[in-house]
């Protein structure tokens, strides 16, 4: 019974994680058919930069990660700003968007070193959940964050009249210009959008974990497994995608063991991927 | 007069050739550190280098000779390794090179140390590099380990479980969390046998790689098996501070002790948050940063504080900063015995290894080298102390004669 509550638990504050991450992955593709490979960047910069702030200024950890969130935005921007010349050229966008995420690797690797770092979090403690299975505050915390979150993404996307517009430029960017739609105003509004959430990902997860460098390829991995998983352009797809790669994640780790969790996670993709090579929700174009 | 030029072309030639290359063009004396330098183990090592060739400099040099320090970054990574060794040897034309800290960067560096017959004086912990000196005496002669290696860790270790018990604290059962490397295999390899001899079960020994975070499930599952004491064999994973962080904050009914790299940092508890409260750990490198056990070490740490504004910030300083005296020691040596060229790599490694366990040099810590060049272990030699955070204070706690305080449980435990 411990065993069962505790890979729910620990699997879904994973995979609320990486949900935060792979939607605004899936959201950019859908939209405007950008593979972002520099989407790491945005999940890397914010929580670095609250570190800094902290540390160098002494700034409140909200106030920090406000910041550390702006600051991966104003990235997304820049990525926007420089794939939009060679948008046309996905094979274009591609190298543009790798070569930034390397770049800003290296930037951080200079500034900060190769070993990780952690970000002080909101609430600090355990909580006992159930006889002697205990957990950090701040990891139970993460996962009603993530879900709400999501819960937002999914009614604004689907209710509002900016959501209905996005929906619209994926499903056919010609018709949407035709009825006066300003596609590139779409287009940063998503890719803010979604910057934040990797940003707010990146938060979570230096508060939990630790954020290295090397993260910004890492994590760009697991945002495009999940996302073919979920099927490209779904975000409902990349959300449960992002929940199963989790549970697998955390069950391999207390099963098989730590060093073998992304191998088997990756497995499971792959298999789910032959028999369904659309993805869970994808649809063939 | 035309076989008196011939006769003087061949005199010429002759003291040409008799003479060795590297007296007549020497110009200066070059050291080469070769290091992961994005990592604090890294840097440390270029920086105590740097402030030995200032020093050394500074009173003359080598034999008279300017020394000069050339830098190479391994990147962790065996072929940029093999590859910056080969600049510095070869390019750069180092005499002796110092560094290294990756057990599997050393192994194939070591291949190019062979093939220039460079002097290598090193960190790095796998007993795998001595065994090759051990095996080819000619081709690995070369590389000499200043520090300890990963057969010994598992001594401290053993000894920590002994000296824990002898505290009233019972070892039966043991978790391990290791670094998924050939180091912490090694140390692994050796330490059960000396578990088994002391009757304590391994409850379970996990693997983890590079930025491992995840350690809660860990320890929960630690607890779960009646572990009394998680062994950390932590270094590459670069992760300590969030194992000590789950732990004080799980507070769980055991002990956190063994060779956990990052608890020899100098900043840990206060990057730890005052978490690293009671972690026991093992001084590697034969000495505390913070407190070091001879009177160069006391003033190197110094040093090192006055030139970059904080202690060592790992103990592979106090190796490149041995090295760099090793050598010049052995170059002086070499020279009072009237070598033909006390540089010469293979005249070098015969004075290295007069420093053995019968003759130990005193640097910043006792330097005496075992057959295969491995560095010498012992409680007068030099290895790595138990000790343990204590209030913000890096504190040794075993063997005895060493020691600056007692071991102090955790309240939770108490």
């Amino acid at each position: 019974m411990i065993e069962i509550i505790e890979l729910l638990l620990f699997g879904t504050a994973i995979g609320g994680i990486f949900a935060l991450i792979a939607s605004g992955f899936s959201l950019i593709f859908g939209v405007s058919r950008i593979l972002n490979f520099a989407h790491g960047v945005c999940f890397a910069v914010s929580a670095y930069s609250a570190i800094f702030l902290i540390k160098e200024f002494s700034l409140d950890v909200y106030l920090a990660s406000l910041i550390g969130i702006a600051i991966a935005v104003l990235l997304g921007l820049v990525v926007y700003a420089i794939t939009k010349p060679v948008r046309a050229n996905a094979v274009m966008v591609i190298i543009v968007t790798l070569a930034f995420a390397l770049l800003v690797e290296r930037v951080i690797l200079t500034s900060f070193g190769n070993r990780g770092m952690s970000l002080t979090p909101f609430v600090e403690g355990v909580q006992v959940i159930y006889e002697n299975l205990r957990m950090a505050k701040m990891r139970l915390i993460a996962i009603p964050v993530a879900i709400a979150l999501l819960l937002a993404l999914d009614l604004f996307i689907n209710k509002s009249m900016a959501g209905k517009r996005i929906q619209a430029v994926s499903q056919d960017l010609e018709a949407s210009m035709l009825i006066g739609i300003n596609v590139e105003w779409i287009f940063i509004i998503t890719i803010a959008i979604s910057s934040a959430l990797a940003g707010f990902a990146g938060i979570l997860y230096s508060q939990i974990f630790n954020i290295y460098p090397a993260m910004i390829l890492r994590v760009l991995i697991y945002a495009f497994a999940i996302v073919i998983l979920g099927g490209l352009g779904s975000i409902r797809g990349s959300i449960l995608a992002s929940f199963i790669v989790g549970y697998v994640f955390v069950a391999t780790m207390k099963t098989l063991g730590t060093h073998w969790s992304e191998f088997v996670m990756l497995i499971v993709i792959v298999g789910i991927l032959i028999a369904k090579p659309t993805g869970i929700f994808g649809v063939r174009e | 007069m035309r076989s008196l030029a011939i006769l003087a072309l061949v005199l010429l030639l002759a003291f040409c050739v008799s003479q060795p290359e590297t007296i007549g063009k020497r110009e200066k004396v070059v050291i080469g550190v070769l290091a992961p330098l994005s990592l604090p183990e890294g840097s440390a090592q270029e920086k105590a280098a740097r402030i030995a060739v200032e020093e050394i400099n500074s009173k003359g040099g080598i034999l008279g000779y300017k020394v000069e320090l050339v830098v190479g970054d391994d990147k962790l990574d065996p072929t940029v390794g093999s590859a910056e060794f080969r600049r510095l040897a070869t390019i750069e034309k180092a005499d002796v090179i110092i560094g290294g800290f990756s057990s599997g960067v050393m192994l194939a560096t070591m291949e190019v140390m062979a093939e220039t017959k460079t002097l290598f004086l090193t960190d790095a912990s796998s007993p795998s590099h001595s065994a090759k000196v051990a095996e080819n005496y000619e081709k690995y002669k070369y590389w000499f380990r200043l520090q300890n290696n990963a057969t010994t860790f598992a001594y401290d270790i053993a000894d920590m479980v002994k000296m824990l018990r002898e505290n009233g604290y019972e070892v039966k059962k043991v978790y391990i969390i290791r670094d998924e490397h050939i180091w912490a295999e090694d140390v692994v390899k050796a330490l059960k046998p000396l578990l088994d001899s002391l009757q304590v079960e391994i409850v379970k020994d996990v693997k983890i790689p590079r930025n491992y975070a995840e350690y809660e499930p860990l320890i929960l599952e630690a607890e779960r098996l009646n572990a009394d004491l998680i062994i950390p064999i932590i270094a590459l994973a670069g992760t300590g501070d969030i194992l000590v962080k789950q732990w004080a904050s799980l507070k769980p009914k055991l002990l956190i002790g063994g060779d956990l790299l990052a608890a020899n940092d100098y900043a840990f508890f206060e990057k730890t948050g005052g978490a690293a409260n009671y972690v026991i750990f093992t001084a590697d490198g034969g000495t505390l940063v913070t407190d070091p056990i001879t009177k160069m070490g006391k003033e190197f740490v110094e040093k090192y504080k006055a030139k970059y504004g904080h202690y060592p910030e790992a103990h592979q300083a106090f190796v490149a900063y041995d090295a760099v005296y090793l050598y010049k020691l052995a170059v002086e040596e070499a020279q009072r015995n009237k070598e033909k060229d006390p540089f010469n790599s293979d005249v070098l490694v015969k004075y290295i290894e007069r420093f053995n366990e019968k003759n130990p040099v005193v640097l910043t810590r006792p330097i005496a080298f075992a057959k295969n060049h491995d560095l010498a272990w012992g409680d007068n030699l030099t290895r790595n102390w138990i000790s343990q955070w204590q209030d913000g204070k890096q504190v040794v706690i075993y063997p005895e004669h060493v020691a600056t305080g007692k071991l102090k449980l955790p309240p939770w435990i108490k």
